[in-house]
């Protein structure tokens, strides 16, 4: 394969950083005298965005001696792969991806090697996503790309309907939106999906944690059927937004990415359930209209103190993997501040160390970057114990739900109580 | 009625003998294959639509007909039902007349020919993906290129938000499924039209029969086992949509199909057998409407 | 002058079809040669206000941006993936083309035990979703050691493609005049000879007409090689494709840019086979 000399640039680039940086690393993972899984090839199955240069697969090599085999597929796709060689019992790759969201499931089958000795205690707590991974004690997968829920505005919209500061409250976000309507400087100023997607119960739970509530408690019975909950709340926020005309009713059949589109087109002003990810697009001139206007912040929050929620990807080892111990090796490679570091400046993913975050920042190389490390400390898991195992068959009924109230086919009443139904289902066994 | 279409069957005089070898022969190939690659793996999952198949849970217990009992049950399942049958109604007449005019048509041209039908084919070959994605832009509520067509032609007042109706949801749904299949019965129907000897239209005409009567008495019939053909697999294509409904609406109640809900069953939410059960249902109901079809098309050609 | 009116209801006819064929594939092309900020115009451009080729450049140029990072060109893996959908659709459509033109004979014309049951069966499997045979296929695939490999790609394209074809073939040998052959058969002509000789370039159309319902079918599809062409070895463009909607951003232009080029072997295939069905069609009308 050729590559042009600014191909050959950019991973040299990030080969330097890694160098430079001269990171110890932890002896016991990866040593650099002794390979004994030398000449070994993994096979990796990654999304897009974890299509790491070659300068940096190389850097692995030349680290372990175990050559890499990296598989992308599409994002939706790459569990349909998981689960139809699992079940069919073989494994699909040596390392996969693990969304957050599969945890639980994956945990149940016991589809994945617990992954605890490859991260270091004090690495551990460097990982603010890890118990996002974590079931009954076993970590799952190490996250690697981190996404959590932050605030983005289009700062020029807010200026404009004389707004000086970024909300802190939902009362300040309806308030704003209000006067930008009312302005006439957008027509629908929240952005917010509403379709039957998994953003759109992300979302939900985002505004649940704003309202100061929690989705089950501590006995996991639904928490939001209550008319004082956070979760009836965040969805009376929700329909009443919509019907006042502060959200689009085309929301109804847009996914998260599509409204990004919106938002870097300067069509909507306010991203409520903005990913950590998404200013780096929306400050990109090639892609967005907006590149100039918009601001970061966080996610408000009724009783001033922020709290959101993470929504990482790890890195996993299926139980049936063959080269589980050259497996390993990755992971804890990719572990290290330094390949972070490297990966971000190579495919933008953002690091899952808050070192890896904070050294990046304080070299400006971080979009938003004082936003997302303000962030950080706010960050709680959606689920203290882990993504259950039953989350995808209750995400799927929350999706749903509040796509149909959107449409109108429901009331507010009927909403909650179809996904407390909805809930209950999804536990049973 | 030419006897040749009352051939079916009919073993050529003289050679009776080596029939039964020769015939094994030439089917054995593709039966081998079928063998290995279709029967056994489905007598895999009829087996384990009886058992609890569950990778959450690691006892996998006999239960008999127990999934298909819950699945009749089952709101969603039920919801998604009356989806997919809405959307195989809609497919299938919308392919077959269009189908049909399409292959009509193109038997009357003569000058780009090659072109028209190039041109009919280009949906077909347009990746799935792409398509839905094509129709989504479509589709869209503000940019899209149906509401600024419709509100230019004065047709409607102002944009409308499509797939907040459900019963335009599905039908949306199901006109990019026909952009995409409607080529195939072109093609069937296109290929069998063109057996029919040109002389049973001239001896039509000089009988005094208009074009439409002979499209009744002499077109019609001998294209019909070629459309039953087409029909056939129009329904079972209709009955497996996933990709637009899924592109289109992701999950929603509206649009959701059986395929998607065995999907969301299956590998979302891994209750396995639980979706290859439901999976066994669809194949059964389209494998019915399917015979229907195919027993009509031979009384048909059975009728002089 | 009868000539004009009668003509007329064609000329509607065949501006209905390319408009209807067509017109989502000119809306295809367009965003496929927009800048993405004109994309989302409102009211749309029906042209591109600026052309521009930048998606094509990131599909077939030496460098590209993937998610606002320069990465190496996709083109490499597109090339790939574009030769595998040939390979593997063009495989699969000669075997089931030959499988079913063999076989659509023995169930046509020959007799033997268990024909029908046989054929009703075979028949019957177009019904089955891919879904419903995947996990228990994707073992036999793996114990076969067929996984990634164009000859398993190749063979279970067969087995989904073959019902359809096959029941084609048996209904085009069906309506020909039984006559031919038993004249061959008087003549001395061996059962085989008068098949590929006499028989099967009657049955040119049916044959085509199979082989681009298997070529197309095959060319389309997205579950099967997704599970079983994990790699760059054999993935198709189907499953290349979707790997550009990314996580935070879908690149429509890229998509769109990548369509258009993945319809041109099919569309060349088609004006190819063309000549061969209209051959046929002539063929079949002196007879």
């Amino acid at each position: 394969m050729r590559r042009s000399k600014l191909l050959r640039a950019m991973p040299m680039a990030a080969m330097l950083l890694l160098t430079a940086a001269g990171g110890v690393l932890p002896a016991a993972a990866i040593a650099a005298d002794a390979q004994p899984y030398a000449g070994q090839t993994i096979t990796v199955i990654l999304p897009p965005w974890g299509t790491l240069p070659k300068a940096l697969l190389d850097d692995f090599t030349a680290k372990t001696g175990v050559n890499v085999d990296l598989q992308t597929l599409g994002w939706d796709d790459i569990r349909t792969k998981i689960v139809t060689s699992m079940v069919a019992g073989t494994a699909p790759a040596d390392v996969t991806d693990v969304d957050w969201s599969w945890v639980g499931q994956f945990a149940a089958a016991n589809w994945y090697l617990p992954l605890n000795d490859v991260v270091a205690k004090d690495v551990l707590s460097d990982l603010p996503a890890a118990p996002n991974f974590t079931v009954d004690g076993k970590l799952v997968a190490v996250p690697y790309n981190n996404d959590f829920r932050i605030l983005i505005v289009n700062g020029a919209h807010l200026k404009a309907a004389g707004i000086t500061s970024l909300p802190k409250t939902p009362d300040e976000l309806l308030t704003a939106a209000r006067a930008i309507k009312a302005k006439g400087i957008a027509t629908y100023p929240l952005a917010l999906p509403l379709s039957a997607s998994e953003g759109t119960s992300t979302a939900w739970y985002l505004l649940t944690k704003a309202f100061g509530g929690d989705l089950f408690n501590k006995d996991m019975q639904p928490a939001f059927t209550d008319p004082q909950s956070g979760g009836y709340k965040a969805l009376a926020f929700e329909l009443q937004a919509l019907k006042e005309g502060l959200i689009d009713p085309a929301m109804t059949g847009m996914t998260d990415v599509q409204l990004q589109q919106l938002f870097a087109d300067g069509k909507v002003s306010i991203d409520l359930a903005g990913w950590a990810g998404n200013p780096s697009v929306y400050a990109d001139k090639s892609k967005s209209k907006v590149a100039d206007a918009v601001a970061t912040g966080l996610v408000p929050n009724v009783s001033g103190k922020s709290r959101s929620y993470a929504l990482p990807e790890g890195l996993g080892i299926p139980i049936s993997a063959p080269h589980k111990e050259a497996a390993r090796l990755f992971v804890a490679w990719w572990t290290q501040p330094d390949t972070q570091q490297a990966v971000y400046a190579a495919l933008g993913d953002l690091p899952t160390l808050t070192s890896a975050l904070q050294a990046l920042n304080k070299e400006g190389k971080l979009v938003g970057g004082d936003t997302l490390l303000a962030q950080t400390p706010f960050l709680e898991p959606l689920f203290p114990a882990g993504a259950p195992a039953w989350y995808a068959e209750f995400s799927s009924a929350v999706s749903t739900t509040i796509n149909q109230a959107a449409k109108g086919q429901l009331g507010l009443e009927e909403a909650i109580a179809a996904i407390a139904k909805g809930a209950r289902e999804a536990m049973e066994p | 009625m030419p006897a040749a279409a009352r051939t079916v069957g009919r073993p050529a005089r003289g050679l009776g003998g080596s029939d039964a070898r020769l015939g094994w022969l030439l089917v054995a190939p593709l039966a081998i294959v079928m063998l290995a690659l279709v029967f056994v793996p489905l007598g895999m999952t009829l087996i384990d639509s009886l058992y609890r198949v569950d990778p959450m849970r690691a006892a996998q217990p006999f239960i008999g007909l127990r999934h298909y009992v819950d699945l009749a049950a089952d709101t969603n399942v039920r919801t998604s039902a009356l989806n997919t049958l809405a959307l195989v109604a809609i497919c299938v007449v919308l392919e077959t007349v269009g189908g049909i005019a399409a292959a009509l048509l193109l038997q009357r041209i003569e000058k780009g020919r090659m072109w028209l039908l190039a041109a009919l084919i280009v949906p077909w070959a347009l990746p799935p993906v792409v398509n839905a994605l094509v129709w989504l832009w479509i589709y869209h509520p503000s940019v899209g290129l149906l509401n600024n067509l419709l509100l230019s032609a004065g047709l409607i007042s102002h944009k409308v938000v499509w797939f907040n109706d459900r019963a335009t949801a599905l039908f949306l749904v199901a006109v990019v499924h026909v952009w995409r299949m409607l080529p195939l019965t072109a093609i069937i129907v296109l290929a069998a039209l063109q057996a029919i000897p040109t002389d049973l239209y001239e001896a039509a005409r000089l009988d005094g029969a208009g074009p439409v009567r002979s499209f009744l008495t002499i077109t019609l019939p001998l294209i019909a086992g070629g459309l039953g053909i087409a029909m056939t697999q129009s329904t079972v294509f209709a009955f497996n949509l996933f990709d637009e409904a899924w592109i289109l609406a992701g999950a929603s109640l509206d649009t959701r199909t059986v395929l998607i809900q065995v999907y969301m069953s299956a590998f979302q939410q891994l209750h396995f057998s639980y979706g290859m059960a439901l999976s066994v249902l669809l194949m059964l109901a389209s494998l019915a409407v399917s015979i229907f079809y195919v027993l009509g098309v031979y009384r048909e050609t059975r009728i002089d | 002058m009868r000539r004009l009116p009668a003509r007329l209801p064609v000329f509607l006819g065949v501006l209905l079809l390319l408009l209807w064929s067509l017109g989502p594939i000119y809306w295809s092309l367009v965003s496929s040669l927009m800048r993405p900020a004109d994309l989302v115009a409102d009211p749309p451009h029906y042209l591109p206000p600026v052309w521009t080729f930048e998606h094509y450049g990131k599909l077939l140029g030496a460098t590209s941006s993937y998610f606002g990072t320069e990465i190496q060109s996709v083109w490499p893996q597109f090339k790939r993936a574009l030769i595998n959908s040939i390979v593997t659709s063009g495989a699969a459509t000669i075997v089931t083309v030959l499988l079913a033109a063999l076989g659509g004979y023995a169930f046509a014309r020959l007799r033997f035990p268990g024909r029908d049951l046989t054929f009703a069966l075979i028949t019957a499997t177009l019904a089955i979703p891919a879904y419903t045979v995947m996990i228990p296929l994707y073992r036999i695939m793996v114990a076969a050691g067929l996984i990634d490999t164009y000859l398993g790609v190749t063979l279970i394209y067969a087995s989904a493609f073959l019902p359809l074809a096959l029941w084609l073939m048996r209904s085009f040998y069906a309506v020909l005049p039984a006559s031919l052959e038993e004249a061959a058969a008087l003549d001395g002509a061996g059962r085989l000879y008068t098949l590929f000789r006499i028989v099967m370039p009657l049955a040119a159309p049916g044959l085509i007409a199979a082989a681009l319902l298997t070529f197309l079918s095959a060319w389309g599809q997205f579950v099967v090689p997704l599970v079983f062409s994990p790699t760059l070895g054999t993935k198709p463009l189907t499953v290349l494709i979707p790997e550009f909607v990314g996580k935070n951003y879908v690149d429509y232009g890229l998509m769109n840019a990548a369509g258009m080029l993945s319809i041109i072997p099919p569309v060349l295939l088609v004006l190819l086979l063309n000549r061969y069905l209209i051959r046929g069609l002539t063929a079949g009308a002196t007879k």
